[in-house]
């Protein structure tokens, strides 16, 4: 048995008071800890930002990357060592600002790992300045009139890249963020869970009373199928990305099953010592 | 009439046409008859039309460079006798195929000055097939003009035809065969460049530098490359991509240069030889990447084929302008080793080299090869088998950890060589953070400033050694008062001319850039009254940084180029004379 506590360092977050990405962490511990995978073998990388500084939280192998750039690190660490549970996590900004390429070819490519958005639609730890996430009209220190842009719509955006699991969860909810984290770890394959995690210093419009009042709760809706791509497109249209639970999940293969060779070792466990081939290998250039 | 030992010959052609076919063919059935050859494509941003050449010099010892002028020019198409006759030598030959009218070429030159073999390369191609077969034709034709035994071209046909099937091959043989016993209007051609025979007949490989690149990485256990293709360096992931799945390694094309670095960081944190390859407007992409790896002390490999830059600058054409753009960068100050191989066999040796130190040294180990060495075919003597020692340094094995030891692991602990014992991921007592951000021995974030000096001073220390090393390898009798010092593909051109002319100097090539080896430097530096740096640059960067390393600025002179051609024999030839008198 274990608990949410196994795989807890101990240390401090540096969140403010009410953050939504504590929620977030104790999710996160107490998924791993249902699912009773061995601290040592998961793998968080994360990006920079409040919301990277998870990964210095857990009592994993963890990984605090480069702004934005958490998802490539993480595809490559699930490639080399398929036995990991790898879990990529950053901001808003993270994946739909630095870093939006990697988060569409990371959904396209489809390798085995979760990536969990801590999503409060504003820059916190610069101080508060605009996001892609940011509602329009959103006033910040760098939009002090107001934000002129349309936000990213993730799991429009996700759908369309061929996601084969997409789901929203809210740092207050914490239930059923813990169940999608689960069954986002237990996807075969790229799953994206994009919290609603509100900051409480920076972000006065999508607040904990804001969300509670705007979400649709979609494992309360008899009618949702999350097998039926057009369904879930509709869905989100008509939610207007407001909800949370899963949305989609398809059974395609993941991309280490498709790989050519015969993949019965990972790649960090095989010898490397071929020197026996090189004749042969030279024969091509003869 | 003597018998010759080194022609030096031009393929011109319309872009996209198998100009590049042809003369790797050609390279390969002169190795196979034990010759040595060296081949220089010139090629533009586009994919079909345009002219592209392919030099190639033939040598009965190692060759590696092009001489000029060109002994013989073979064009298949009338732009090419008009962009490249200049560039024959007076009494050289020029061979067209026939279809090229005639009176295009009289526009152009003085008959009486060259031997002149119209030939009909897309007529008998045309016979057997399709008029393609024409690249066959020539391989018959100089094979002839050679004298090579008809076999070794017939074999290497057969090897580049095997795909297409036996038809195939039996009309390219056909049309080959038809080539090489074609009667010569001209009887003092059947001699005039009669090979002398090799002097040591054995089959040999040739290979591009990118190529022996690839091979280098599999030979070193790089199991998994991620990269974003662009010119001059594709060749390296084009061909682990092909070998890669025989030994479950991975090659991840990805969806640009910042997701490559980051995935061979990833990869490696992990616990995999990695790498990624890339030209200049990629390394620059990289530069955060790389800063990380040398914080976090994760072992990766980057290539760097140099083209001409700045920006998109010269992105087909050869130059050497990344030196000093690697050796200052990334922002912040990181441990970075900087090789630099300068033979195809070096650049093999050299990779396998940068895998070692990547992992003893837990640092980004780039290798900064050029366009001229990346892309050049050039026949090989055997790769050094014997440097191939896989020694993961001081990565832990499961048996090594003390499981009474606290966790989280220290994957920085303080050591006095500045290099720490290394876990990976899956490792039950190894668990650790890492961060681009200052941290302590167990990798959590600190900002603390006693910490952040004993971390910067351990990063620093690791590299000390490699200072004190030597690094530049020497050529020549060590006679003389001038010493060239230069990297890369020049390596060629300068041995080559230093040779033939007997110029009483010394070559010293730099294998290594980044840590300069400052002691081996000193000694040379002190010795010689003259010092040429020869690089493929404006502004003369590799002396900057000796200048700044170890001094003589009064001592040290350049020779640059940056015209997007590697540099010509006259070119090196004077200048050197011009230092020696």
């Amino acid at each position: 048995m274990k608990t949410a506590k196994d795989y807890s360092n101990h240390t401090t977050p540096t969140w403010c008071p009410g953050c939504g990405d504590f929620s977030v962490l104790r999710s996160l511990q107490a998924a791993l800890a249902h699912l009773e995978i061995e601290p040592h073998h998961v793998a968080v990388v994360s990006g920079i930002g409040c919301s990277g500084r998870i990964s210095g939280y857990l009592n994993v192998y963890g990984f605090h990357s480069i702004h934005g750039r958490a998802l490539p690190a993480a595809q490559a660490i699930k490639l080399v060592n398929p036995d990991l549970t790898v879990i990529a996590s950053g901001g808003d900004g993270d994946g739909f600002a630095i870093g939006t390429s990697h988060t569409i070819h990371a959904i396209r490519r489809n390798i085995d790992i979760t990536y969990i958005v801590m999503n409060n639609q504003v820059y916190g730890l610069t101080k508060g300045h605009t996001s892609p996430l940011s509602q329009t009209g959103f006033v910040t220190k760098s939009t002090p009139y107001g934000s002129i842009e349309a936000p990213i719509r993730p799991g429009l955006l996700a759908l369309a890249a061929g996601a084969t699991f997409v789901a929203q969860g809210f740092s207050a909810f914490q239930d059923q963020l813990v169940d999608i984290i689960i069954k986002g770890i237990q996807h075969k394959g790229f799953s994206l869970i994009n919290v609603f995690s509100p900051c409480v210093t920076f972000n006065k419009i999508n607040t904990y009373g804001w969300f509670r009042e705007h979400l649709a709760n979609l494992d309360e809706d008899k009618n949702h199928d999350p097998s039926d791509f057009q369904k879930a497109m509709n869905k989100y249209i008509e939610t207007d990305g407001l909800f949370t639970g899963i949305l989609y999940q398809n059974h395609h293969q993941d991309y280490y099953s498709q790989l050519p060779g015969e993949r019965k070792v990972p790649i960090i466990k095989q010898d490397l010592d071929i020197r026996h081939k090189l004749d042969e290998l030279m024969e091509d250039f003869i | 009439m003597p018998l010759t030992e080194n022609i030096t010959l031009m393929l011109g052609g319309i872009q996209g046409e198998g100009i590049v076919s042809t003369g790797d063919a050609l390279i390969r059935a002169l190795s196979r008859a034990g010759y040595y050859a060296f081949g220089y494509r010139t090629f533009s941003s586009r994919i079909k039309g345009g002219h592209t050449h392919y030099v190639i010099d033939i040598h009965t010892e190692k060759v590696l460079s092009c001489k000029d002028p060109l002994d013989i020019l073979v064009a298949f198409d009338g732009d090419s006798i008009e962009i490249n006759l200049p560039k024959l030598k007076k009494g050289g030959l020029l061979i067209y195929d026939d279809i090229i009218p005639e009176q295009e070429l009289l526009q152009h030159m003085d008959k009486k000055n060259y031997f002149i073999l119209p030939a009909p390369l897309t007529a008998i191609a045309k016979k057997y097939g399709a008029a393609v077969m024409r690249n066959t034709g020539i391989l018959g034709l100089l094979g002839q003009l050679f004298h090579i035994p008809f076999h070794f071209f017939a074999g290497v046909v057969e090897k580049n035809f095997q795909r297409k099937g036996e038809e195939i091959i039996r009309k390219n043989i056909s049309v080959l065969k038809e080539c090489y016993e074609l009667s010569l209007e001209d009887q003092r051609l059947s001699l005039e460049y009669m090979l002398m025979p090799p002097k040591n007949p054995m089959a040999r490989a040739s290979m591009i530098g990118n190529e022996a690149i690839g091979l280098g990485a599999l030979m070193a256990g790089c199991r998994f490359m991620a990269a974003y293709p662009i010119t001059p360096s594709s060749e390296i992931m084009e061909y682990l991509t092909k070998k890669f799945p025989d030994d479950n390694g991975i090659m991840m094309q990805t969806e640009d240069e910042i997701s490559a670095i980051t995935m061979a960081i990833g990869a490696a944190y992990a616990g995999a030889r990695s790498m990624t390859a890339t030209s200049g407007p990629g390394i620059s992409l990289m530069m955060e990447g790389i800063g990380l790896a040398g914080m976090a002390e994760i072992p990766v490999v980057v290539v760097d084929v140099q083209r001409g830059g700045p920006s998109t600058g010269l992105p087909t054409k050869h130059e050497q302008s990344d030196i000093e753009f690697l050796y200052h960068g990334p922002h912040g100050e990181v441990p970075i080793i900087v090789l630099a191989p300068y033979t195809v066999e070096e650049c093999f040796s050299q990779t396998v080299w940068a895998f070692h130190l990547a992992e003893k040294y837990q640092c980004p180990v780039i290798i900064l090869s050029d366009l001229h060495l990346g892309l050049s075919r050039q026949t090989l003597d055997s790769l050094d088998k014997g440097n191939i020692q896989i020694d993961r340094g001081k990565l832990m094995r499961d048996e090594d950890f003390n499981p009474k030891e606290e966790l989280p692991f220290k994957r920085f602990r303080f050591t006095e060589d500045g290099i720490s014992p290394r876990a990976i991921p899956g490792q039950p007592f190894g668990m650790h953070h890492v961060t681009g951000i200052e941290h302590l021995e167990t990798g959590r974030p600190f900002e603390g400033s006693q910490n952040r000096k004993q971390m910067m001073e351990k990063r620093l220390r690791k590299l000390k050694d490699l200072e004190n090393s030597d690094h530049i390898d020497l050529f020549g009798n060590g006679e003389g008062h001038l010493l060239i010092l230069s990297v890369g593909s020049n390596y060629g051109i300068l041995k080559r001319v230093i040779e033939e002319n007997q110029y009483p100097a010394t070559l010293g090539m730099l294998r290594m850039i980044k840590p300069l080896p400052v002691k081996q430097l000193k000694e040379l530096c002190g010795k010689y009254k003259k010092i040429l740096v020869v690089e493929g640059n404006a502004t003369g960067q590799l002396a900057s940084i000796i200048k700044k390393e170890v001094g003589y600025h009064d001592k040290i002179v350049n020779l640059l180029k940056y015209s997007g051609t590697p540099f010509q024999y006259k070119e090196v030839q004077s200048k050197i004379e011009e230092l020696i008198e």
